[in-house]
């Protein structure tokens, strides 16, 4: 059962600014107030409200959120007690920005620390326009974020042929017409109903022929990272069975794309972009893990991955930290394979998943200790080579899908 | 026969360019500056764009965003003397970028890539 808090009486808006959240009483009150004042310097000629999709925080969440001075009004929507998962906010947010007959939406997370009222204007502005989805852009440390370099980024590239650099991001705008189309949509999992939820929303916009244009967000995305290491959790999970899951719903569709296109850029003229904060990383705990992988996992490898792909890894496995190296191509076909598996061995996926994790934290140290020396700028195009690495490789994966 | 608009302040690079890519069978137009720009792509409704960034009277990131914001379907290489415009995040709006080099095998790699890349046509929201 839905529970919402609307102290004024909203029943219609142009536009809506959402943040969901779990336990961000912290936090949550400066998003608010950004939001607010981005909602009056640039969409003073709407109706807009903020809306705050909670999973029942038993943190003060709620009165953080509602007790916040702002000139928009606000509701507060929350899942039932118990009930988690950061997909099962946006689905409550997709059904009021509906009932509300919003044109457009922005989705920006509890927990950020550098958003200016800039942001609302450049995730929302597009919208307005010719523009269906727009995903932001901004200087992450090289890093942060390691799920969206090493997997997300590069997967949806070379499979939808959309360069979307931030496809997880976590801060989005998306029209009301494509939040009709994510409410429409059947094929709702656990892990959507989660962390699964970003990557879901950005493929099922590339999927169904929305125009989509990336942002640029001018400053930094500040918020609470993680060393990928010491905590990765359910998030991974998530976020990478929903690629797969997505791949095998979406497959007629990346079958006909070739190469990867650009996407429309918003935002230009801000200035220098301001460099994030440093990222530690903790590589031989990385490497650790990655070795540790072997002894809970190492039978299933051989079966999933080809046999010269196996032999290959052996080698990287014989490494020591001094000269680890985890090849891009390597990783990019072991990916590959590991999709072709979750297609085809429907009973172990669970397992499929969680012996991806050892791997992704082999690549991960790999990735670190090639880019150490490197500017953020450098890194960047070290990702840039990965996503070619990546769609070169998809003529593997063409091979091996229907097989 | 695909048309390739080569826009290049320097003179030897548009000759030596476009001999090379006429060879390999494409049709070739050149611009020396970034002047009347958009009405030479209109007129010549190139296939694909080879941009220079440096040049003497023009910034070539800012002719792409003009060029993105008129023919956003035409597929732009960046070809500069300089990899440090690839951290300049304007860059990424163009389909390649492409460090010049007298061996232009990987310039030719990323022209045909960029024909070639294709997105089916998408089913309109629903």
């Amino acid at each position: 059962m839905l529970i919402e808090e609307n102290p004024d009486g909203i029943h219609a808006a142009d536009l809506v600014v959402g943040i969901p959240s779990y336990n961000e009483a912290d936090l949550i009150s400066y998003p608010t107030q950004q939001a607010s004042e981005g909602l009056v310097r640039y969409f003073g000629g709407k109706n807009s409200v903020i809306i705050n999709c909670d999973n029942h925080s038993t943190d003060g969440t709620r009165e953080a959120f509602m007790n916040t001075p702002t000139e928009v009004s606000k509701i507060y929507l929350s899942t039932p007690p118990g009930v988690r998962g950061k997909g099962n906010n946006f689905k409550n947010l997709f059904k009021k920005s509906c009932d509300l007959g919003a044109q457009a939406i922005v989705v920006v997370d509890a927990d950020l620390k550098s958003i200016t009222p800039r942001w609302i204007k450049n995730l929302g502005e597009p919208l307005f326009e010719d523009f269906g989805f727009v995903a932001p852009l901004y200087v992450r440390h090289k890093y942060d974020g390691t799920i969206t370099n090493n997997i997300a980024y590069p997967m949806t590239r070379c499979l939808y042929g959309r360069r979307v650099r931030q496809p997880i991001g976590g801060d989005f705008g998306f029209s009301g017409e494509l939040a009709e189309v994510y409410l429409r949509q059947t094929d709702w999992t656990e892990a959507i109903a989660e962390f699964g939820i970003d990557i879901w929303m950005t493929t099922t916009a590339m999927c169904y022929g929305t125009p989509i244009c990336q942002s640029y967000m001018g400053r930094p995305k500040v918020h609470k990272p993680k060393d990928p290491g010491e905590s990765l959790g359910p998030m991974f999970l998530q976020v990478v069975g929903t690629i797969f899951d997505m791949m095998i719903k979406h497959a007629n569709f990346w079958q006909g794309v070739r190469w990867s296109k650009p996407t429309a850029i918003f935002g230009f003229g801000l200035g220098e972009m301001e460099m994030p904060p440093p990222v530690d990383v903790n590589i031989q705990r990385l490497y650790d893990k990655f070795q540790a992988g072997f002894a809970d996992y190492g039978s299933l490898w051989k079966e999933i991955l080809s046999t010269s792909l196996f032999k290959k890894f052996s080698e990287v496995r014989a490494l020591p930290l001094s000269g680890f190296e985890f090849p891009a191509n390597l990783w990019a076909e072991m990916l590959i394979d590991f999709g072709v598996a979750y297609k085809n061995r429907v009973n172990q996926k669970g397992k499929l998943l969680e012996s991806l994790i050892p791997l992704y934290f082999g690549r991960t140290c790999s990735f670190v200790i090639e880019s150490e020396p490197m500017t953020i700028q450098q890194a960047e195009e070290l990702i840039e080579e990965q996503c070619e690495v990546f769609e070169t490789a998809k003529s593997y994966l063409l091979n091996n899908w229907s097989e | 026969m695909k048309k390739i608009l080569i826009v290049d302040d320097e003179e030897v690079i548009r000759m030596l360019y476009g001999e090379e890519l006429e060879e390999e069978g494409y049709e070739v137009a050149t611009a020396g500056s970034g002047h009347g720009l958009m009405e030479m792509i209109e007129r010549e409704k190139p296939d694909l764009v080879i941009l220079d960034i440096k040049m003497a009277e023009h910034d070539g990131l800012d002719l792409l965003q003009e060029i993105r914001k008129s023919f956003y379907n035409i597929p732009v290489i960046l070809c500069s003397a300089y990899s440090s415009f690839k951290g300049d995040l304007k860059s990424i709006a163009a389909d390649y970028y492409v460090v010049k080099s007298a061996d232009l095998s990987e310039l030719k790699q990323k022209i045909k890539m960029a024909l070639e890349g294709q997105i089916p046509s998408q089913p309109a929201l629903k």
